[in-house]
């Protein structure tokens, strides 16, 4: 690894102004005894606002483990993550559930969207958990199906939609209720690369235009020339590269 | 969430058509059940129910059975005397063959003063009897139709007609105590007196029942008095007519019940990934208990209303020689108790949904 830990680096971010995501120290181990295993370990990163960075590693490194931590799904043994001067990690279970429906974004790395609905209801469900007006949610809802070129397919359930149909509805619902984070967990899995490349495309472009922060768990180096940063763990060591080439695998 | 409820009953209208189909029927057969158990109850009870009265008397040997009760004439005034006694009346009753239009009907005759507490009540059309040989009857019979009775060959003109006023299942005739007379003395000729079966009184208003009770069987010799509900409650064959069709419904209840509970279960745990999902994007398990309990209320009360009509049908339609009729208020009671304890069994697919650990919709997993 030609990086060293990057505490330092990451933690302070250009201008002095205190980044929008920071995550200190973070320690996750699973299970307890000699069964015990420690997924990530004392993993720090901080990310601005309007930055999209890729987070590289591979097969049971730790990146889903270290997202959900980020994401407010899951608790960390120790260390803090904070989103926008929130303690995360200091959130009841009741204020976490707020957190993840009005803050932040997933796409999950399967089963993203509830299968009785259809493409535009999975938008609207979501926007249903925050006080946004109705019928501002069904324009929002409206216009991203627009921009994800899913206009056509909205009526549509799950089931009904392809791979990519389905990556994008989910996409559009990380988006939904506009949320400070955007996090999203292989995107380009179950894609053939052509359209890997699309829909990590319009990741990078709707995060862009709408100024969000977005983080990608990928283990495809190819993708990671649409992010502005790459971060690579191993093993549930957490280091920011400089050169996302380095990083393969 | 009403939303979610809805919107998946919606897209998976076979699955809950099917549950709902199969409730019905359970809550059909649990209201056909009461109904039915109601009219055969009421059909045995119903001439001792119907009476106007607070109280029953009868001789002792007659072991609580109206029909094996023989009391003198004079005991009525005996009974009347007792405090607390407002009116007492006789009442005599004996089953006795019949002919209506040359079809045999075998009929319970009653003879009662139409004014005292031996009345029935219950009538739909017409009036009570007042002069000899006139019947309000309970049965299959018209206003001014004559019955014959066999052997005392005594006919009985219908001026009026009763509901609920059965008694053993047999059709009712109640006719005055002066043609009852002429019946049993026909019937039985050389008796030295027509004796009555009971004597039905009411009692002040500022008496209490029950003391009231216990004075006329301690002041009238040989006789035990019984408050109206006591009597019906001790006519041969009920209890365990009751408590036969009172299993029958409360298992056919409790086996729906469990039905609809380990149905919702399943549903449950079928859509774990779903839940989960659910709340991974931040929707509290509440929302998602709420949901279950939601669409749980809305297959009870359409299972409900298809049953009620099922049973408003099979009550035309059935010909069980009983009068059925329904009740409301037995109705609603059963509908509102499904409902509440299918609550309760969906608190096993709450239980479920509240362990639901969201970190689990990440990953492959
Ligand atoms: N719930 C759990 N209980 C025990 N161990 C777990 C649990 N979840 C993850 N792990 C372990 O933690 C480590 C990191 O898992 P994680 O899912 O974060 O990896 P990943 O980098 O996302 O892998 P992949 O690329 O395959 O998705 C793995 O060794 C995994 O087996
Ligand atoms: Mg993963």
């Amino acid at each position: 690894m030609a990086e060293q830990n990057s505490t330092s680096e990451t933690l302070a971010t250009s201008g002095g102004v205190p980044a929008l995501l920071r995550v200190d120290e973070v320690t996750k181990i699973y299970g307890s005894g000699h069964t015990a295993v420690t997924a990530l370990q004392a993993a720090s990163m901080s990310v601005d606002t309007n930055e999209f960075v890729a987070l590289l590693g591979p097969s049971g490194s730790g990146k889903t483990t270290l997202i959900s931590i980020i994401g407010g799904l899951l608790a960390p043994t120790s260390g803090s993550i904070h989103l926008g001067g929130v303690d995360v990690t200091g959130l009841s279970a009741r204020e976490l559930t707020r957190f993840r429906a009005e803050r932040v974004g997933f796409v999950f790395q399967s089963a993203n969207l509830v299968p009785f609905l259809t493409a535009r209801e999975n938008l609207l469900y979501v926007a249903g958990l925050t006080k946004m007006p109705k019928s501002h949610a069904r324009q929002r809802a409206d216009q991203l199906l627009e921009e994800l070129g899913l206009a056509a397919r909205a009526k549509n359930v799950p089931e009904q939609l392809s791979g990519g149909e389905r990556q994008r509805v989910a996409i559009g619902r990380a988006l939904m209720n506009d949320p400070d984070l955007v996090l999203v967990d292989e995107p380009t899995a179950a894609l053939d690369t052509a359209l890997g490349r699309q829909v990590v495309q319009l990741l990078r472009r709707e995060i862009k235009d709408r100024g969000k922060t977005g983080i990608m768990v990928t283990h495809d180096l190819r993708m990671v020339e649409y992010t502005d940063r790459v971060f690579e763990i191993l093993d549930g060591h957490l280091t920011h590269v400089e050169s996302p080439t380095t990083a393969g695998h | 969430m009403v939303f979610l409820a809805l919107t998946e009953m919606r897209r998976a209208k076979l699955r809950f058509g099917l549950l709902t189909g199969a409730v019905a029927l359970l809550v059909f057969l649990v209201l056909l059940l009461t109904t039915l158990s109601g009219a055969l109850v009421g059909a045995l009870t119903g001439a001792l129910e119907g009476l106007r009265a607070d109280g029953i008397v009868y001789s002792d040997s007659a072991r609580d059975n109206i029909a094996a009760s023989r009391l003198a004439p004079e005991t009525v005034a005996l009974v009347a005397a007792v405090p607390g006694v407002q009116e007492a009346a006789g009442v005599g009753t004996l089953t006795s063959g019949g002919r209506v239009d040359a079809e045999s009907v075998d009929f319970q005759v009653f003879g009662v003063d139409a004014a005292g507490p031996g009345s029935p009540s219950g009538l739909t059309e017409g009036r009570l009897a007042e002069a000899v040989g006139e019947a309000a009857v309970d049965g299959d019979v018209a206003i001014g139709q004559v019955i014959v009775l066999d052997p005392s060959g005594v006919e009985l003109t219908v001026v009026g007609l009763l509901r609920g006023a059965q008694f053993n299942a047999l059709p009712t005739a109640y006719t005055t105590l002066d043609t009852y007379d002429e019946v049993v003395t026909a019937s039985f000729p050389g008796l030295p007196f027509v004796p009555v079966n009971a004597v039905a009184f009411t009692v002040t208003q500022d008496a209490d029942l029950s003391a009231v009770v216990s004075a006329i069987s301690d002041a009238v010799p040989e006789v035990t008095a019984y408050s109206l509900t006591d009597a019906v409650a001790l006519i041969p064959g009920i209890e365990s007519i009751s408590q036969s069709f009172g299993i029958l419904v409360g298992l056919t209840f409790i086996i729906g019940i469990v039905v609809i509970g380990f149905f919702f279960l399943i549903l449950t745990v079928q859509k774990l990934r779903a839940f989960t999902l659910l709340r991974a994007i931040g929707t509290g398990s509440g929302r998602l208990a709420t949901s279950v309990s939601v669409q749980i209320a809305i297959v009870v009360l359409l299972a409900s209303v298809i049953a009620l009509g099922l049973t408003l049908l099979a009550v035309e339609g059935l010909n069980t020689g009983l009068p059925v009729s329904i009740n409301v208020s037995t109705v609603i009671g059963t509908i509102v108790a499904v409902l509440v304890f299918s609550l309760l069994a969906g608190l096993l697919s709450v239980r479920r949904i509240m362990r639901i650990d969201p970190a689990s919709a990440v990953g492959a997993r």
